[in-house]
């Protein structure tokens, strides 16, 4: 019989304690392989799902109201702007491209977002293009002559199931104003997906303060310039005027990092004292079953078994303890992190795929196996130096 | 006498990792925001003494302004501060800002009111990108890391000599 099938039957002989102590270890693996794995989420989301513009020009307030909001659709839309800020910057030749975003209510969860088609147009700085699965782009509608187009992001297409053609609104206000589907946008695993797009005339017209409006309103203006190097001097003028702000959106996300950065090393003091909690357990079970084996341990010395022998059967016994530990625990980790992002998907609007493969994954692993061995090391130099007389005796 | 011997085995050898580390740091030449927009002249060409250094190793010292992604692969290097809205100089354009590409995303905490220290491989001269625009200045396989109290305005008696480590 190989010393791994004496482990194996060691720790079935003690079936329950073996099962508490690997479900103490699958805990912790869990714990610490859903906190990685959703943080590292949620930070890659955010740099995946940011635009591609530079500056992003809003009323005074909170940047990150302004960046959650008009980039990720989260949060209230902030003040608006008057539409000469817009204006001013199609005409500023520092600037290659502006875009005008107003957000307003939503129609079942999903945003309303007015915009022109300057929003789904390709540059060669874009990473991703918006491309239709369905129906056509927005027309750009005159101030006086809305439509009323509706152009669906993904998601609100297959949650709500609207299709082409299909006229919606929302609140008896709104029923003079229904919204017709002529497009169906391909999914981009961004906020984009979850947004319901129309013209400025439109949302412009349905709105009954800005329908009197004469100078029109904007949430904000996204603000791609020629040269990079505008953009410190863009930053600040947009900033020192009395009723907008410029919005560096790297630089406000940077800052969300940030404070997830203080969050995360918060929760690793917490899994190092876990891990602590865990190895303690472990050394505790391993050390009982070392004690209570004194007898069967002189047995097998008796019988010709070296004491490196049985020191290697009980280090096994505490790294195949933790081995299955730590895979369960790894699975569990991404189940814990699955759900989670749902969570977040649901009640935060951001998009996480924490399914990632790393090399860390394998690190855990390896490290939980040391931590078990390092465990199983007193229990098992307590076996080692078991005397074969002292523990032959008979018992009564 | 054991004791004292290895005293002075513990000194010497601390001696010379303090020289081999600024050994090693020498040579490195620093330029500063005041030398780069010295050296423009007109449509945007630059000096030869400013070409000189291109493909060498350089350092530069500035503010961050986070211009591309928020995993810091590329962001423009400044001379004064992206939040520095009602004080201090005012930013003039290209002069002013050199592209930095890291080598890989820095593990540096951002914050805009700190200056950092930039490392790498310098290119001077005009480029015209697809995705980055036009450009004067560049670095590349930039390494980058927090420099605490160091120059850069453009004041009298600045140091642009090869610094130590």
């Amino acid at each position: 019989m190989t010393l791994v099938a004496v482990a194996w039957k060691y720790l079935l002989g003690r079936v329950m304690t073996t099962a508490l102590t690997g479900l103490a270890v699958a805990l912790g693996v869990a714990l610490l392989m859903a906190t990685f794995l959703l943080t590292r989420g949620i930070r890659d989301s955010f740099t995946a799902g940011t635009t591609d513009y530079n500056l992003i020009v809003g009323a005074k307030g909170s940047s990150t109201q302004l960046v959650m909001n008009a980039i990720f659709r989260i949060d209230v839309p902030p003040p608006n702007i008057p539409y000469t800020v817009f204006e001013r910057l199609t005409v500023d030749t520092r600037v290659e491209a502006a875009v005008p975003l107003l957000l307003g209510d939503a129609y079942a969860g999903f945003r309303y977002v007015a915009t022109t088609p300057l929003y789904f147009q390709s540059f060669p700085w874009k990473r991703q293009v918006l491309t239709l699965a369905d129906g056509q782009f927005l027309h750009d509608d005159p101030p006086d002559q809305p439509r009323f187009e509706a152009l669906l992001g993904w998601a609100v297409a297959k949650q709500i199931g609207l299709r082409l053609g299909d006229r919606f609104y929302e609140g008896e206000e709104m029923a003079a104003f229904p919204l017709t589907v002529v497009g169906i946008l391909r999914p981009t695993s961004g906020a984009d997906d979850r947004t319901i797009f129309m013209s400025l005339a439109s949302f412009w017209e349905m709105n009954e303060l800005s329908r009197e409006m004469a100078v029109k309103p904007l949430t904000a203006v996204l603000v791609r310039p020629k040269r990079l190097s505008d953009i410190p001097i863009l930053h600040r003028e947009y900033n020192v005027l009395p009723d907008t702000q410029a919005v560096l959106p790297s630089a406000v996300l940077l800052t969300v990092f940030k404070l997830l950065g203080i969050a995360e090393e918060v929760l690793h003091i917490v899994l190092g004292i876990v891990a602590l909690v865990v190895f303690l357990y472990l050394f505790v079970s391993m050390y009982h079953a070392a004690l209570e084996r004194k007898r069967e341990i002189a047995t097998m010395r008796a019988l010709g078994a070296r004491r490196t022998t049985i020191f290697s059967i009980i280090v096994l016994e505490s790294c195949g303890i933790t081995l299955a530990g730590g895979m369960v625990g790894l699975l569990g980790g991404y189940g814990v992190a699955w759900l989670g992002a749902r969570v977040i998907a649901a009640r935060g609007g951001i998009a996480l795929n924490p399914m990632m493969v790393t090399p860390m994954h394998l690190a855990v692993l390896a490290g939980v196996v040391l931590l078990g061995a390092l465990a199983g090391l007193l229990p098992a130099l307590l076996a080692y130096r078991t005397e074969v007389a002292d523990n032959l005796t008979p018992l009564s | 006498m054991d004791r004292c011997r290895r005293i002075i085995a513990v000194s010497v050898g601390v001696m010379l990792t303090i020289f081999s580390v600024a050994i090693a740091g020498e040579g490195i030449p620093r330029l500063t925001f005041a030398q780069l927009v010295d050296s423009i002249k007109a449509e945007l060409e630059v000096t030869q003494k400013i070409k000189s250094y291109a493909g060498k190793e350089v350092e530069i010292h500035g503010f961050i302004v986070p211009a591309g992604l928020p995993d810091l692969s590329f962001f423009l290097l400044s001379r004064v501060s992206s939040i520095g809205n009602y004080c201090c100089e005012a930013p003039v354009g290209q002069d002013e800002t050199v592209y930095v590409f890291t080598a890989k995303a820095p593990r540096i905490t951002y914050d805009p009111l700190k200056v950092y220290k930039v490392r790498g491989i310098f290119e001077a001269g005009l480029e015209r990108d697809r995705v980055y625009g036009i450009s004067l200045f560049r670095i590349r396989q930039a390494r980058v890391e927090e420099a605490v109290g160091a120059k850069i305005l453009k004041v009298e008696g600045v140091n642009t000599a090869p610094i130590r480590q």
